[in-house]
Formats: structure tokens, C-alpha cells, sequence
């Protein structure tokens, strides 16, 4: 049987890892426009204030380029440890040296770095564990403030230096938060939506699988039941020879029946296998030979051939000899058996014609499926 | 009393050179005798004593398939007839192709092992059940056009019947179905490569008018080397 399920989503794995992309996608445009428009301007926009213009301009190329180089790092994976914080480094290495660079007094009134640096680090960090990025905005903060108490620190520059760190660092911060929240929801609905696909599949099974029991009660009805219902009520003798036969009849069709549900390439073949395990285990010598490639032959007239092969296999004293053979349009099976005398085939259909021949003990029966 | 026929066998398992010694004993009409058992070709050529008209070849000799070594047993005089636990129809079309006059299964050993061997000692074909098989699996280009009688006589045959069931079954004598087999079989000996075998076959079956020179379709090389499969064991000489 072929289950007839939907198509399987992206496993919940991919689904949360496309947004999660989405997300490090807008943390790159909000830093690098960060950098190029908010430090960019404030600098241009500074640049008669600084001792040297082209060093503070080194210094935001040197920024400009730890951002670039970060971000290919977090668009390809996660970074690791060591490129995180060599960017990370970078960065702040870059943001200190362009505020020891300005001029005493006017640092925080002109610092574009502390910013950018900032920023940079949220990209970098921004999927590690959080403390990480904690520590990097203290250090940052620390280094500024260090600039800051070298140039002779005042209570108003302190006051600046508190409302630059709460303003800055509080976005900073605020933003790394957010994506992490983004994070694990794009997991959880990522995580919903497959569990909601597996409960379809799930459904999907169980009603196959219903369905084929309830087409295995439905044969067994008709045939298996009444047997068992006559030997319990003892109106069946099992010393009766006839009453054997139906019951080897029965165990062959059984074993046919759970022949059936398997998927098995060749189907013929193997259900006729099973159709035989019965006889063999009574001591028949069965043997089953192909010949050729074999086209596939439809259910209902697999079912016609292996029943004429559960009734001569059951007629069989000691050997059977099953072959199968591809003809014009269809397949030949054919049955030679020890059967001692002629066993009543079921009847022909399913596009499946039979004939037989007795000749002295044996029997020779071929079921002949064509496809015209 | 004919002279017997003399039969060499390389096998290289003991257990299954006494079985074959011992069906070959159990004739009735002691019609072979057994002059040679070897383990392997190198043995076969050694021996010294009566030769052997006939050697029954075990396929495959310490675990290698020997059928590229046929041709070389073919055209020093042997009459090859091949004994194999394969049953693999490429490889029984192999084995004939090669030269061999017949392919014996291991299974079909006791019921027709020592008839393939006096057939192949007179050069005339005999077709196993295993031999028909393959007849009727292969599917190559080059494969001989069969009649329809002569694919009906080898279905049936193939199928498990004996040949006098296989005639009442056609309506034909016990005879008649030999015919048609062996002309199946001669069929297949006219195709493919040559060898002196194949043409001593169909010289026969010619003589008994079995088939006629008209009916033998000619040698055809390119569907052999466009049907270019690899070849199992070692390369030919």
C-alpha cells in the first residue's frame, strides 16, 4: 500500500534557521547604515575640530572594515570564538584610538567611534552567549572612559559620558535582546509547524493501516472464520482429511494476507513465496524459478494466481516447481506438482486465464495474466 | 557392447567430484567412464593417460568464474560440459557462447549430468531446464529469432514438464519436442562468437536434420559488440 501523505515542509531545523538569517540580515543594514550615516556624518561633520582629519578617517575605514568583515562571518554561520572577537577587538582597538585622538575636552561632543564599536559588537556577538556581549560593551565603555579620565575627567563629562552609555549601549543591548526573542520564536513556530504536519502524517498512517485490516477481517470472514468457528464448535473433525486441507488452505491464505501489505519490488514472487512457506513446512519440496524481467501484475490478479497456487501447493505430496516466465503481454506461472490427481482451481479473472493438465501423478496448471 | 564414453571432471571440491563419480557409476548401462579428476585447468593438462573425451567443469575454481577459459579447453579438442551451482541466466548464456556444449545445474546434476555428457560426446545438444531458461530470459539484440513452437516446447519444458508431457500438452510426439528443443539450441549455436564446438553442434544437428543450413542465421558481430557487457572473471585468452 502506498501511503498518500503530504508533501514534508522543511524540517523544523531550516524553517527557524531562514528566519533567523532574516534577522542577522537586518542587524547587518542597521550597523553598516549606523556607520555610514550616523559616524559618517558626525565626523564629516566634526572634521575641523580634530588635531588630524586623516587619522580619525583611517580609523572609520579600519571600523568600516571590521564591519564588512563581520558580516560576511555572521551571513555565512555562526562565527566562531576566535573571528568574533578578532572583528569585536578590532573594532574597539579602533574606536579607542580615535578618541585618544580628539581633542581634550570636546572627546564625547565629537566621538563618532563609540557607536560604530558598539554596533560592531552586537553583530559579531550578537548569537553568542550573552555575556559575551556584555563583557564587550563594558570593556568599551571602560576603554572611554579611561580616554576620558586621562584628559581630566570633570562631573559634567561625566554626566555626558553616563547619558552617551545609557542612550548608546541601552539601544545596543536592546536590539542583540529583541533578535534573541526573534530567535527562539521563529524556533517555536518552526518547531508547531512540523509537529502539526507529523500529526497529518501520523493520521494518514493509522488510516491505511486501518484500512488494510479492515480488508484482511473482511477476507478472513469469508473464509478463515467459519473454519475456526466450526472447530470450536466441534462440528469440524480435525482427523478429517478434508477439514486438514481447508485449514492448510487457511494457514496459506493467512501467510498471503501478510504477503500482501509488505512492499516488496516483484510482488508476485514474493507473495507466491509466502503462498509456499505453508506447503514447506509440510515437507514439500517447493522450488520457484524466473525467467526474465517480469512486468508488474495487479493486485486482483496476483490474488488469482497465488489462489491456484495455494490450491495445488496444498494438493502437493512431496515436490512443486513454480516458475514464472514473461510471454507476449503478460506473465506465465506455472505449476507442476505431485498432486496424485486433479485439483479444482479457482475459477479464472481478473484478466488471468487457467488451464491444467493432468499426466500420470503429476499435475501441470499454468495461470497466464495478460495485460490486453 | 560400444565403447564408453571417457570423462574428465575439475572440480575443486572433493565432496562434489565423488558425488558426480558416483552418479556417473550408478548408470545402468555404464555408458561413461571417468579418466581424469582434477582441482583445476593446470591439473587437466598435466595428467598424463587416456584422455578424455568430455569434461564436466565446475564454473567457478577457487572462487573465480572460468567461463573466459572455455574457448582454450574448446580448441584443443575438449567437449566441454559446464556443472555450476549458478543459475544466473547471463552467465548460462555466458557458458554456452563460450563454446560449452551444454550447462548442467548443480540441482539438475543427478537427473542430467550424465545425459549431457553423452550427448555432448556425440555432439548433440542437450538443454536443461536451467539451459532453457536463460533460452527464454535473454533479452540481448543478438539473440536467434525462435518459432513458435520452438519457444512453446522450451516454455513448457522449462516450466517442470517431462518432454512426453510437454508433446501431449502440444499434441506432438515425445520426438517431435526434441526437435524442436535441440533446434532452439542450434539456433543459439549458429549466433554469437565462433568456436569448433558450436560448429560441430550445428554440423550435427544439420546431419540429423534437425535444422536446415537455411535456417541458421548468420554470424552477427556487431550486436555482440554492441551489446558490450563486462565480462564476469578473468579476461579471455
Amino acid at each position: 500500500m502506498t501511503a498518500v501523505s503530504p508533501a514534508p515542509p522543511p524540517p523544523a531545523a531550516m524553517m527557524s534557521g531562514r528566519y533567523q538569517r532574516a534577522f542577522t540580515i537586518a542587524v547587518v543594514f542597521l550597523v553598516a547604515g549606523w556607520h555610514l550615516a550616523g559616524a559618517g556624518g558626525q565626523l564629516l561633520h566634526d572634521r575641523s575640530a580634530f588635531g588630524s582629519f586623516a587619522f580619525q578617517g583611517a580609523m572609520w575605514l579600519v571600523m568600516a572594515l571590521a564591519i564588512t568583515a563581520g558580516s560576511v562571518l555572521v551571513l555565512r554561520a555562526a562565527p566562531g570564538w576566535g573571528p568574533a572577537w578578532t572583528v569585536a577587538v578590532i573594532a574597539l582597538a579602533a574606536s579607542t584610538a580615535a578618541a585618544a585622538a580628539s581633542p581634550a575636552g570636546q572627546m564625547l561632543a565629537v566621538n563618532w567611534a563609540w557607536g560604530s564599536a558598539g554596533w560592531t559588537g552586537v553583530l559579531v556577538l550578537l548569537r553568542r552567549r550573552f555575556s559575551e556581549l556584555a563583557w564587550f560593551l563594558a570593556a568599551e565603555a571602560v576603554a572611554t572612559l579611561g580616554v576620558q579620565a586621562w584628559d581630566g575627567l570633570h562631573r559634567t563629562d561625566l554626566a555626558g559620558f553616563l547619558a552617551v552609555l545609557a542612550w548608546s549601549t541601552g539601544a545596543q543591548v536592546a536590539v542583540a535582546a529583541g533578535v534573541r526573542a526573534l530567535d527562539v520564536a521563529a524556533g517555536q513556530a518552526a518547531a508547531a509547524a512540523q509537529s502539526e504536519h507529523a500529526a497529518r502524517e501520523r493520521a494518514a498512517t493509522a488510516e491505511i493501516i486501518r484500512a488494510a485490516r479492515q480488508s484482511r477481517w473482511l477476507a478472513l470472514q469469508e473464509s478463515a472464520v467459519p473454519l475456526v468457528s466450526e472447530l470450536a464448535a466441534g462440528t469440524a473433525d480435525p482427523g478429517d482429511p478434508q477439514v486438514r486441507i481447508r485449514c492448510a488452505v487457511q494457514a496459506a491464505r493467512l501467510r498471503r494476507l501478510l504477503a500482501e501489505g509488505d512492499e516488496v519490488p516483484g510482488s508476485l514472487v514474493h507473495e507466491l513465496h509466502a503462498s509456499a512457506d505453508v506447503a514447506e513446512r509440510r515437507g514439500v519440496a517447493v522450488e520457484i524459478e524466473t525467467a526474465g524481467p517480469l512486468p508488474q501484475v495487479p493486485g486482483p490478479a496476483r490474488r488469482v494466481i497465488t489462489d491456484a497456487a495455494i490450491a495445488i501447493l496444498t494438493a502437493a505430496r512431496s515436490r512443486a516447481r513454480i516458475t514464472l516466465a514473461t510471454v507476449t503481454a503478460g506473465v506465465a506461472v506455472s505449476f507442476v506438482a505431485d498432486t496424485g490427481a486433479v485439483v479444482a482451481l479457482p475459477a479464472a479473472g481478473e484478466g488471468v486465464a487457467i488451464e491444467e493438465q493432468q499426466d500420470g501423478g503429476m499435475l501441470w496448471a499454468e495461470a497466464r495474466w495478460n495485460s490486453r | 557392447m560400444e565403447q564408453p564414453v571417457t570423462a574428465a571432471i575439475v572440480e575443486d571440491h572433493p565432496v562434489v567430484t565423488e558425488g558426480v563419480a558416483s552418479w556417473i557409476r550408478s548408470d545402468p548401462g555404464q555408458r561413461v567412464r571417468l579418466v581424469q579428476m582434477a582441482s583445476d585447468l593446470a591439473g587437466l593438462r598435466a595428467a598424463t593417460g587416456p584422455r578424455a573425451d568430455v569434461v564436466i567443469l565446475d564454473l567457478e575454481l577457487s572462487g573465480e568464474l572460468i567461463t573466459p577459459q572455455i574457448p582454450g579447453l574448446v580448441a584443443v579438442g575438449y567437449r566441454v560440459v559446464a556443472f555450476s551451482g549458478h543459475s544466473d541466466p547471463a552467465i548460462v548464456m555466458e557458458t554456452l557462447d563460450s563454446g560449452a556444449h551444454a550447462y548442467v545445474s548443480k540441482d539438475e546434476g543427478r537427473d542430467h549430468l550424465v545425459e549431457a555428457v553423452l550427448a555432448a560426446a556425440a555432439d548433440r545438444p542437450y538443454v536443461t531446464r536451467s539451459q532453457a531458461k536463460a533460452m527464454l530470459a535473454d533479452q540481448r539484440p543478438s539473440r536467434p529469432a525462435l518459432s513458435e513452437q520452438e519457444q512453446q516446447a522450451l516454455l513448457l519444458w522449462f516450466q517442470g514438464m517431462s518432454k512426453a508431457s510437454v508433446g501431449r500438452r502440444m499434441s506432438i510426439s515425445e520426438n517431435t519436442v526434441r526437435q524442436y528443443i535441440t533446434r532452439a539450441r542450434a539456433k543459439y549455436a549458429a549466433t554469437g562468437r565462433t568456436a569448433p564446438s558450436k560448429d560441430a553442434l550445428l554440423a550435427r544437428a544439420i546431419e540429423d536434420g534437425v535444422i536446415k543450413p537455411g535456417e541458421i542465421v548468420p554470424y552477427d558481430s556487431f550486436a555482440r559488440i554492441a551489446d558490450g557487457r563486462p565480462r564476469p572473471g578473468v579476461p579471455g585468452r
